[in-house]
């Protein structure tokens, strides 16, 4: 079967990460596509929430307990048409402290879900866990909004990305005296990364291909959430303009999803935001990013690298 | 490819195609204007004042070469016997991210040396 597993993270809290999580597996739902919802933000589940859906058993927390052996038998039905979801668990404290074990079972299980859509929606932030998640997505999307604080934690949280899938392939290759190396110089400047992978060129070619090529495999999404005029708009170009040339990065901008209030107001009354809403402009930005994805997917990244923890 | 920012031709400083319209060339400038300007949110967290300067600069003259035809040509030789350009062919890049992984070759640990002599052994 060929799956697609999406995940939707970034930096900084309430920038709307379970917004469009919820939102887009609507949409891929009324286009008649499976699709399994989960909740990987551990800390702070509220994905059922924003679909109108009570907090009930089975959840995640009961699979990562043991209490239910396969992650599949956690999927409940939603009241939309081919829409499952995985809710986080508020009942067992501490669960995001995921040890390398159960998350690698996590994973796992993630990939082996019987549907064509998972989308992962998951917490704030640049802990192991959450950026491992995000890393074994295919695509990746940071969501983060014309804020300053956002935006620096959405080049934080790339930059955690990109220490993570370089440690990995280090750890594999056995070139572990790099990694000091290579925090010490990405901690003095902005284009350090540049000069880590210049100089690790002239000393060993081959380690420094293919940790490049590791790095340009990375390619994530941005959405730029809440936008309230053409600047903010602007602005998610120029953010993933910056990456593409100091975090040597092929990042990709899908597009603008304007503030409307009725988010809140759909919120406050337990409704899904894209049922109630179709011909708002968020929810045609939603189905436009979708679609700009669904193309990107078949001819940009079809291929992406496979990241895989290792065992230990 | 690996390049520092200092070594951008003017196309990529602006990420445009070498084949741009004027009228490209123009909407990118202003695009990036945007970005390099003065208090630009889009630098904030990862890039100084001063080499935010530098970058505005560089656009600035890269935007007044690419702008005038005549300058634009007499760069576009130079860049050419520097590099020789390849439009791309489809409408899509060709991926690079076949590396896996799991393809790498196999290291030869003591177990896996172990396992092969067992395996061997009638």
């Amino acid at each position: 079967m060929d799956k697609r597993i999406w995940a939707i993270g970034g930096g900084k809290g309430g920038t709307g990460k379970s917004f469009v999580a919820a939102n887009l597996g609507l949409h891929l739902a009324s286009l008649d596509r499976e699709v399994i919802l989960v909740d990987a933000d551990l800390g702070a589940p509220n994905l059922h929430t924003l679909l109108g859906i009570k907090a009930s058993h089975p959840d995640l927390g009961d699979f990562l307990t043991n209490r239910v052996p396969a992650l599949e038998d956690t999927a409940v039905e939603t009241p939309f048409r081919g829409l499952r979801i995985i809710k986080g668990s508020e009942n067992i404290l501490f669960i995001a402290n995921l040890n390398h074990y159960r998350k690698l079972r996590l994973l796992r299980q993630i990939r082996q879900l019987a549907t064509r859509n998972v989308i992962l929606d998951l917490g704030t932030g640049s802990s192991y866990n959450t950026l491992d998640f995000f890393l074994s997505a295919n695509p990746g999307i940071v969501v983060a909004t014309p804020e300053p604080t956002a935006i620096e934690n959405t080049y934080l949280f790339l930059k955690s990305c990109i220490m993570r899938v370089l440690k990995l392939y280090m750890d594999h290759y056995k070139i572990l005296e790099l990694h000091q190396k290579m925090l010490d110089q990405i901690e003095k400047n902005s284009q350090s990364l540049y000069g880590f992978f210049k100089s690790l060129m002239e000393t060993d070619r081959s380690y420094g291909t293919i940790l490049y090529r590791a790095l340009r495999g990375f390619r994530p999404c941005l959405v730029m959430n809440k936008t309230r005029d053409e600047r903010d708009v602007l602005l998610g170009r120029s953010v993933a303009d910056v990456a593409r040339k100091y975090l040597l990065i092929d990042m990709k901008y899908l597009g603008a999803i304007p503030y409307d209030e009725d988010v809140h107001t759909s919120l406050r009354g337990l409704r899904p935001f894209y049922v109630d809403h179709r011909d708002s402009a968020a929810a045609k930005a939603i189905r436009q990013m979708s679609e700009e994805l669904a193309y990107s997917i078949e001819f940009t990244l079809r291929t992406p690298p496979e990241i895989r923890l290792p065992d230990t | 490819m690996l390049k520092r920012i200092e070594d951008w031709n003017y196309y990529e400083l602006l990420s445009v195609e070498r084949t741009a319209s004027p009228d490209e060339i123009w909407e990118a400038y202003q695009a990036a204007l945007a970005t390099y300007r003065d208090g630009s949110l889009a630098l904030y967290g990862l890039v100084g004042e001063a080499e935010r300067g530098q970058v505005l600069e560089r656009v600035q003259e890269a935007f007044q070469a690419l702008r005038d035809p005549a300058r634009r040509r007499d760069y576009d030789l130079a860049l050419l016997r520097h590099a020789p350009y390849f439009p791309p062919k489809a409408a899509f890049r060709k991926s690079v991210g076949k590396l896996e992984i799991e393809e790498a070759p196999v290291r030869k640990t003591f177990w896996a040396r172990l396992k092969r002599l067992f395996a061997k052994s009638p």
